[in-house]
């Protein structure tokens, strides 16, 4: 039997988590929303001399992170029945995919600054606070596998699996936002 | 009927017509700003195929709500789940799609009426 | 084994639940009747504060040319008058007062179902309040008016810190707000006794819930606006200037999306106070309990998509204002539904015309009123003429003072007796409904004549011979009025709490869960989990009897730990018993936090402000080491 069969309803951490990402999906349908809302002001977008958006280098990226959605996924089922050390692995290997996908992206994001600068137009300081936001949650998503390895490198509480519910939400979470990020800003280029 | 059927049809009824409306209303915003900013795409179609669409979409919401209502009929107000809260939310969904309709013909019926773009 | 008596259960309840004595007990609380009062007392100090810019304001504009404060200072008071009020004031006053005493005892929990992170909302709340008032300390404070259009708001016409405490304040305030509006939700969800399914729900909690639920999805169209508006301001970025592609109009948008759910997210609590007292009043079940609730409910979602109508002199093309004239009109009725059920539960009770029904009489009149100038502004001519004018100021203040605070000062008179377990004075009461009606009535509704007459909102002062001085001068003494019986009513609860009659349980014979337990209640609520089989628990003397009897024979006491009940979100079937975390230095270290780290912010040391983020973090790590016990 396992840890969940006791349980009719979804834990209160998972509701918790689900509606704190409601309020971030919402403020990424609002960066959306003003990408949008802007390009329909603009003539040319992105305006000259300003080059198009790269497509490949961030697609192969975006769909590599959208593979740690099938690790987490597992590691939960894993956990679940107990397998304390199966559940650790998978979340070590997301969380090793999750850090190369930041660190090429933030090395991205400084040659991004400099292509497309902010101070230059509208669409530059859309596009780059748009990149910066999203890569700020995956950020704050690799604290929270952080502290899941340390956590559950000892042992899985009941708490412990709630947590692992929560976040492995959190990364379907910032895995979709992240992959609708990516299909607006290459929009231009396609 | 089943009590799973009865379920998905409470739920459809109530989050349906809802999210049907606003699909149309934002969706409608954005066509509308296409048309008179820069880009200058033309717009009735699309406006009134989303009107259109949603409002059929209402309509299956607020006969889902019908449904359940009737198949719930006789039951007091506050009484035992599901069937008591089947009925409740049945009721409540009756009233928000029609008002979700409302909204939506409005809505279409403006858009083609208006001179394109006219200056407010 | 015996069955320990009902009195060592309770006993042992007490020792379980019990905090910290004196002021550490208060800054590590983590009951949410305790952060309840806390909310209280300070969202009344930034009344006394709006209240007092106010009157200044008042003061100034009494007679023409006046010279009580000049334009700039002028700009300041009116700017933080709005926020004062909105941000500071009511929504924390209803969801963080009204919503973390009441909810919790209404639905037959424990507490909210994150009770560390109730702490943390008013620990941010406050510091947010102080970071905002900080700015008068410097002659700073925000002066482009509680919306803060853009070009204004801009650094090239604004360049002081007015308009970065502004946005740095209500970024900060509005991660209270959330935490709030997310802990608010998940309890009315997750911590419902067995048996109180959505049908049987309290309308209390459905207000709750709509207004929760709005503030989640209104608040980061703010957020992303201040985010947009500090870039561009701190450093050069470009949103908002139509030259380098940007749209001045994007910063009103982005600021109605939310700002025209806030002001269901305000009024809506106060339907919610409505719908309490008059069932007990009129002593009669709601009419159209069903309709009600989805009213409630509807009037956030349909909120959702008018907010254009505050933009329809912005000269936007008619094919993009339909959408918002249409739903405008349409969002009304909701209300309207809310407002005949209202009249018919008291037509067809028995009412009793005590206090807090003479409050909710003068909200629905005064709701009636403000409704009627808002749906003319539906018409989209007719928003055009009056737009900027006291016409609007008119519309506002009756909706948000006569339909917003007055179900507050209802509110407060009926759930006194809970609170303090003493009965406020009915006479005293009754006078400073009278004082504060016809102050209301005095102070606004000249507004409507004078903004028709032309006078436009935010002047500082005005000439003599345009016929404005009359209505401007009554408005003033008005005020003065309305300020008399607002403190009538302080006064009324501070002498009650000393000399008031005691209350007992149930002095108003309320249909809900509140009014089944000790005034005031214990620190655990319940002694045992409430029975619920109808939205009116108190009324049902069956269950109530089957509560007694499940405390002689010991069930669900859970008087094994610091506990309470987690039932499913439909139908409210008994799910887990979990542990609650027991009081906590962490939210009060964390709030401090991320005070220094919004100042920083503020005078742009961005490395210093960074450290204390990672000090932030590293304190949400410390909060979460500490984990329930499992056998």
């Amino acid at each position: 039997m396992t840890a969940t069969a006791v349980r009719i309803a979804r834990p209160n951490g998972w509701w918790g988590m689900a509606l704190f990402v409601a309020t971030e999906a919402t403020l990424f349908g609002t960066l959306v929303g003003t990408w949008i809302y802007l390009r329909f002001e603009n003539a040319h977008w992105p305006p000259p001399p300003l080059p198009n958006p790269p497509v490949l280098t961030p697609t192969l990226l975006t769909l590599a992170l959208l593979t740690t959605s099938i690790f987490m996924q597992l590691a939960w089922r894993a956990a679940r029945e107990w397998r304390r050390s199966r559940a650790w692995t998978l979340i070590a290997v997301a969380f090793a995919i999750q850090v190369f996908y930041l660190s090429w992206q933030l090395h991205d994001f400084v040659l991004a600054v400099h292509a497309f600068p902010p101070r230059a137009s509208a669409f530059s300081s859309v596009y780059v606070t748009m990149l910066g936001i999203d890569h700020a949650h995956v950020l704050v998503g690799l604290l929270l596998s952080a502290w899941l390895l340390v956590r559950i490198a000892t042992k899985i509480t009941r708490y412990r699996l709630v947590a692992l519910q929560a976040i492995t939400f959190y990364w379907h979470a910032v895995n979709v936002i992240t992959a609708v990020v990516l299909i607006v800003t290459v929009l231009p280029s396609v | 009927m089943t009590l799973k059927r009865l379920e998905l049809l409470q739920w459809y009824a109530l989050f349906g017509g809802a999210l049907a409306w606003a699909s149309q209303h934002v969706a409608g915003y954005f066509v509308s700003t296409a048309a008179c900013g820069s880009v200058g795409w033309h717009t009735e179609t699309p406006q009134i195929a989303l009107a259109v669409a949603a409002a059929l979409a209402i309509l299956a919401a607020e006969g889902a709500a019908i449904v359940v209502f009737r198949e719930t009929s006789g039951l007091p107000t506050e009484a035992p789940p599901p069937y008591g809260r089947l009925r409740f939310f049945a009721q409540a969904a009756m009233l928000g799609n029609v008002l979700f309709l409302v909204i939506t013909l409005l809505n279409g019926f403006g858009t083609v009426y208006h001179l394109p773009c006219a200056q407010s | 084994m015996a069955v320990a008596a009902p009195e060592q259960r309770l006993a042992r309840l007490e020792r379980i639940w019990l905090e910290r004595p004196g002021i550490l007990g208060w800054l590590t609380t983590v009951d949410h009747k305790r952060i309840g009062l806390l909310y209280f007392w300070t969202t009344l100090v930034f009344f006394a504060a709006g209240g007092t810019e106010a009157m200044l304001m008042r003061t100034q504009l009494a007679q023409a040319d006046e010279h009580v404060v000049g334009p700039e200072t002028y700009d300041q008071l009116l700017t933080m008058h709005g926020v004062t009020m909105i941000f500071f004031f009511i929504i924390p006053m209803t969801t963080g007062a009204f919503g973390n005493y009441l909810v919790p005892l209404m639905i037959g929990a424990r507490d909210m179902a994150f009770p560390r992170m109730n702490a943390l909302s008013f620990w941010v709340f406050l510091g947010a309040g102080l970071f905002m008032y900080s700015s008068f300390l410097f002659h700073q404070a925000p002066d482009a008016g509680w919306f803060d259009y853009v070009p204004l708001g801009l650094k090239q016409y604004d360049g002081g810190l007015n308009i970065d405490f502004y946005a740095l304040g209500l970024i900060f305030n509005s991660v209270a707000s959330t935490l709030g509006a997310i802990n608010l939700v998940v309890t009315i969800f997750k911590l419902r006794a067995p048996g109180m399914s959505w049908n049987r729900m309290p309308l209390f909690c459905f207000a709750m819930l709509a207004a929760s639920l709005s503030l989640i999805f209104a608040l980061p169209a703010l957020t992303a606006d201040l985010i947009f508006l500090e870039l561009q301001r701190k450093l050069g970025f470009h949103f908002f200037d139509p030259a380098h592609g940007g749209s001045a109009l994007l910063w009103q948008d982005l600021f109605w999306i939310f700002g025209h759910p806030e002001v269901y997210i305000i009024v809506l609590p106060a339907f919610g106070i409505a719908t309490s007292i008059i069932p007990t009043f009129a002593r009669h079940k709601m009419v159209a309990f069903p309709l009600v609730a989805m009213a409630e409910l509807l009037v956030a979602f349909i909120g959702f998509g008018v907010w254009a109508h505050h933009m329809f002199a912005t000269g936007i093309a008619s094919t993009t204002l339909v959408f918002f004239a249409g739903a405008s009109m349409i969002v009304v009725i909701p209300s309207t539904i809310q407002i005949y059920a209202w009249l018919m539960t008291v037509n067809i009770g028995t009412p009793s015309f005590k206090a807090p029904l003479l409050f909710i009489g003068g909200f629905i009149l005064f709701f009636v009123v403000g409704g009627l100038s808002g749906i003319m502004f539906a018409a989209v001519p007719v928003d055009q003429a009056t737009t900027d004018t006291y016409f609007v100021v008119a519309h506002f203040h009756f909706i948000i003072f006569g339909a917003a605070v007055f179900p507050l000062l209802g509110g407060i008179y009926y759930w006194f007796p809970k609170v303090t377990g003493r009965m406020y004075d009915e006479r005293l009461a009754v006078i400073s409904f009278i004082l504060t009606f016809i102050g209301t009535a005095v102070t606004f509704f000249p507004m409507h004549i004078v903004g028709l007459l032309g006078m436009t909102r935010r002047v500082y002062t005005y000439d003599k011979g345009l016929g404005w001085d009359t209505y401007n001068l009554v408005e003033t003494i008005g005020g003065f009025v309305i300020a008399a019986g607002l403190l009538l009513i302080l006064f009324n609860i501070f002498w009650s709490y000393r000399r008031g009659e005691p209350a007992g349980r149930d002095p108003f014979h309320g249909g809900t869960l509140e009014w089944t337990t000790t005034s005031p209640p214990p620190t655990y609520n319940f002694p045992v989990v409430p029975t619920v089989s109808s939205a009116y628990p108190n009324w049902d003397e069956p269950d109530r009897q089957e509560d007694l009897r499940k405390l002689e024979r010991g069930e669900l006491v859970l008087d094994a730990g610091h506990e309470t009940v987690v039932s499913s979100v439909n139908d409210a079937r008994f799910d887990e018993v979990v542990e609650m975390p027991p009081e906590s230095p962490w939210p009060i270290l964390l709030a401090g936090a991320l005070t220094i780290a919004f100042a920083f912010l503020l005078t742009s040391h961005w490395f210093v402000a960074g450290a204390f983020l990672v000090l932030t973090t590293l304190m949400l790590a410390g909060w979460h080491s500490q984990e329930p016990e499992e056998a």
